[in-house]
């Protein structure tokens, strides 16, 4: 019996508020009073267990892998399910060779793993997937081993049809395209493609290309198209240029993945120059008409760089080569090489080196055609000349060359106090040369005479990087030159994909 | 005029550069030109002589400059018709004759303006007196000689163009020739215009024109019948004492029709004198050409 107003120290003591906070803070709580601080508290707390029970499955079950990873398990079979576009034969030919690599060693969990995700990588790769999922199920079928299992693929296709419409600016040029894209157009991821596009200099084109893949590792496509275009060359040439063509080619390896891509190409091309201007220079209205062409070539393309527009480290190379004469109106021999080489030597600043050099070998005994020639200088070449204002010419008329080169030395820094701004400084030298090839005289005298004669300019600039075109204002001087270059002294505004 | 002038100390400091030069590069193959060189459309393979060129019209040119008396003129058919002012052959190619600045290698004449250069070179008073009437002996055959032009220049050349043989399907495929699909050259001297060869009512544009073959060739075989009565046994057409321009036209007309199909050329070479006066004036137009040298 408890006597009133005195507690029974036996008894738990009953509550009376205004009750005060006993709780001591082990873990970082906020204080009550600011309930959104709460909320995050809570929420955190949530993510924190939830993230520390993932991990612990994880672990666990590496654990449970790691400890059978050499128990005998065989692939029964592989399912592909969600793909109703794609040929069963088609997905035969990825899965087949990984399955054979697989059933050729030890038949263990382990290699079971391993050849699970080169199947789905490999179905990734065909690009016609938006989402491939993976199972590992017990095996089915009643004829199978004892532990055997059966890979099973989930996979969403993507959408076949793709339309697009878009305007770009780029090499000296704008234009407006239009683009229809049919994937997955026999089952086999294949590729349809067609482009039709207007622009100001070049001024309509279309390309129809049909690309699939050729291997059943997809390192090597094949491609089928025909083009035709047409070029406004009066600004250089006093004329326009017609082409349509056909190309095929196959491409294999990728130009930044070990020993690069390589393309072989063979093209059948009617090019055609005409509409001259009334001012057009004899020599260029001499080339007018319609030549054909009929020609295989090899490309091979290496790229480490960083960042193709402003790169600070790695170095690109190419070397293309052509041999035309399997027919038509030109026979020549054409070798052409780029490279780059960029290299940060302070923070924010980093320094780029370009070159270029062709060569084009007539194996008739005539001069090589308009078409054919090589045609250097502008903004994305040599810099403070006109667009295609070096070399031979008659009046206003560029007539092109058979060899060039060009090189190109820029170092590039951000803006002081403004690393992220996407507009850079840069600072240039620049030298090439345009020239005809004499081919009764030594072709090692040409070189050197090329060579020793280089047209100079240097300058100074602002880079703005507008994705993925590179747009330049620049001043500068042209420091040597031929008479009959066309220079470009003062500003100079440049906009293009690949520069010196 | 640009927008924004640049400041004169600023275009004295361009001025400057470049600090040094090199020598101009020349083209691969321009030479200096040293004669009077006439751009024609290539001459037939079958001709014997090589340089009367298998176009109509160039070889009006060609008889016109040689039946002036000029000789010594080179011909060349390596350029294309589309490199030509207009796009059409023939072009004149002349050295520079010292009175105006004009481009190094020449200046490049449109084939309206070759009278105008026969003219400049004609220093003859007598040849000059001659011009007054063109040549006719009286301007009563100076105003026939248009009724016999436009009579060449539609009957006979719409007679000609029917019998060309067209293109093969894969040469217009592969032709990328500018704009020259959209004029048909029959249609442009006939009268009235053609019909179109898709029905007017039609939901496809009208295209092509619906010759009336028989139609032409009957006004062809009067005219030839026409042309040869008129020349009869005279040196020169209408009785001229000197060559005209209508004789270059005769001759351009005659000598195409000579080396055509057998249909048409049938008409030409039934009559003996219209065949002997084109003999006797192929002589004189070829000897006054010669192939440029390459």
């Amino acid at each position: 019996m408890t006597t009133p107003g005195i507690e029974d120290p036996t008894q738990t003591p009953s509550l009376k508020p205004p009750l005060q906070s006993t709780a001591s803070p082990r873990d970082n709580e906020p204080y009550a009073e600011d309930v959104q601080k709460v909320l995050k508290w809570q929420e955190g707390r949530i993510a924190r267990r939830l993230k520390g029970e993932y991990e612990s499955a994880v672990v666990h079950l590496t654990e449970v892998i790691n400890s059978n990873l050499h128990t005998p398990i065989s692939v029964s079979s592989v399912r592909v399910e969600g793909a109703p576009n794609t040929r069963q034969s088609f997905i035969g030919s990825l899965i087949r060779p990984i399955l054979s690599e697989c059933t050729s060693g030890p038949q263990d969990l382990e290699s079971v793993l391993h050849t699970t995700r080169k199947m789905s990588r490999r179905l990734h790769e065909t690009d016609i997937f938006k989402s491939v999922e993976v199972r590992i199920e017990e095996a089915r079928h009643v004829m199978a081993d004892a532990g055997a299992v059966d890979l099973v693929f989930k996979t969403r296709e993507k959408g076949r049809f793709y339309l697009n419409t878009s305007t770009e600016l780029g090499n000296e040029e704008g234009n407006a395209s239009a683009t229809a894209r049919v994937r997955n157009v026999f089952g086999g991821a294949e590729t349809f493609e067609a482009n039709l596009s207007m622009g100001t200099k070049t001024r309509r084109s279309f390309r129809a290309s049909l690309e699939a893949p050729l291997s059943s590792d997809l390192a090597t496509r094949g491609e089928l198209s025909a083009y035709g275009m047409e070029r406004d060359n009066t600004a250089f040439a006093s004329s326009f240029e017609t082409l349509r063509g056909l190309k095929a080619s196959v491409r294999t390896g990728s130009s930044n993945r070990g020993l690069g891509m390589h393309e072989i190409t063979y093209e059948a091309v009617i090019r055609h120059i005409g509409a001259f201007a009334p001012v057009a220079s004899i020599s260029m209205r001499r080339c007018a008409g319609q030549t054909t062409k009929s020609a295989i070539s090899h490309t091979w393309t290496m790229d480490s760089r960083d960042d193709r527009i402003t790169a600070t480290r790695g170095h690109y190379a190419k070397f293309y080569q052509e041999l035309a004469g399997l027919g038509g109106d030109a026979a020549f021999y054409k070798v052409e090489s780029e490279a780059q080489i960029s290299r940060s030597i302070w923070p924010g600043v980093s320094l780029s080196w370009g070159s270029r050099a062709g060569l084009l070998w007539s194996l008739r005994d005539k001069p090589s055609l308009f078409s054919d020639r090589f045609q250097l200088g502008g903004p994305t070449s040599v810099r403070m000349f006109r667009h295609n204002g070096l070399g031979p010419r008659d009046g206003s008329d560029s007539l092109g060359g058979d060899i060039f080169w060009s090189t190109g030395l820029s170092i590039l820094s951000s803006i002081p106090q403004k690393p992220h701004w996407p507009i850079k400084i840069h600072g240039f030298v620049n030298a090439g040369r345009l020239d005809n090839v004499d081919q009764s005289r030594p072709l090692t005298s040409t070189i050197r005479d090329t060579l020793t004669r280089p047209s100079v300019s240097v300058g100074l600039g602002l880079v703005y990087r507008f994705d993925p075109v590179r747009v330049e204002v620049n001043f500068g001087v042209p420091l040597v030159a031929s008479k009959s270059d066309a220079s470009r002294k003062g500003l100079q505004v440049g906009m293009g994909l690949e520069f010196l | 005029m640009s927008l924004f002038p640049v400041p004169t100390p600023l275009l004295k400091v361009f001025a400057l550069f470049p600090l040094y030069s090199y020598p101009h590069i020349e083209p691969p193959s321009k030479k200096p030109l040293e004669e009077p060189t006439l751009w024609i459309a290539p001459p037939c393979a079958d001709l014997e002589s090589g340089v009367l060129s298998s176009d109509v019209d160039c070889l009006k040119w060609q008889a016109y400059l040689a039946l002036k008396g000029l000789v010594g003129i080179a011909v060349e058919w390596d350029v294309s018709s589309q490199g030509a002012i207009d796009k059409k052959l023939p072009n004149l190619h002349v050295p520079l004759d010292g009175k105006i600045p004009e481009p190094e290698d020449g200046s490049l004449l449109a084939a309206s303006m070759i009278p105008s250069w026969v003219a400049d070179r004609l220093t003859s008073t007598d040849e000059k007196q001659v011009d007054a009437l063109d040549g006719y002996i009286n301007q009563a055959a100076k105003d026939e000689s248009l009724a016999w032009t436009t009579m060449l220049e539609t009957r006979v050349r719409a007679a000609l163009l029917v019998a060309k043989p067209p293109p093969s399907y894969l040469q217009s495929l592969l032709s990328l020739t500018y704009g020259d699909h959209d004029t048909d050259p029959l249609a442009s001297i006939t009268t009235p215009p053609l019909p179109p060869l898709t029905g007017y009512s039609s939901l496809v544009h009208p295209m092509g024109s619906r010759v009336n073959t028989v139609a032409v060739e009957s006004e062809y075989r009067e005219a030839i019948s026409a042309l040869a009565e008129r020349l009869g046994t005279d040196k020169w057409f209408l009785g001229s004492e000197n060559a005209t321009v209508l004789d270059a036209l005769l001759f351009a007309y005659i000598h195409t029709i000579l080396h055509s199909k057998d249909s048409i050329r049938v008409e030409v070479t039934r009559r003996v004198n219209l065949v002997a006066w084109e003999w006797r004036v192929r002589g004189v137009v070829r000897a006054a050409f010669h192939k440029a040298p390459k």
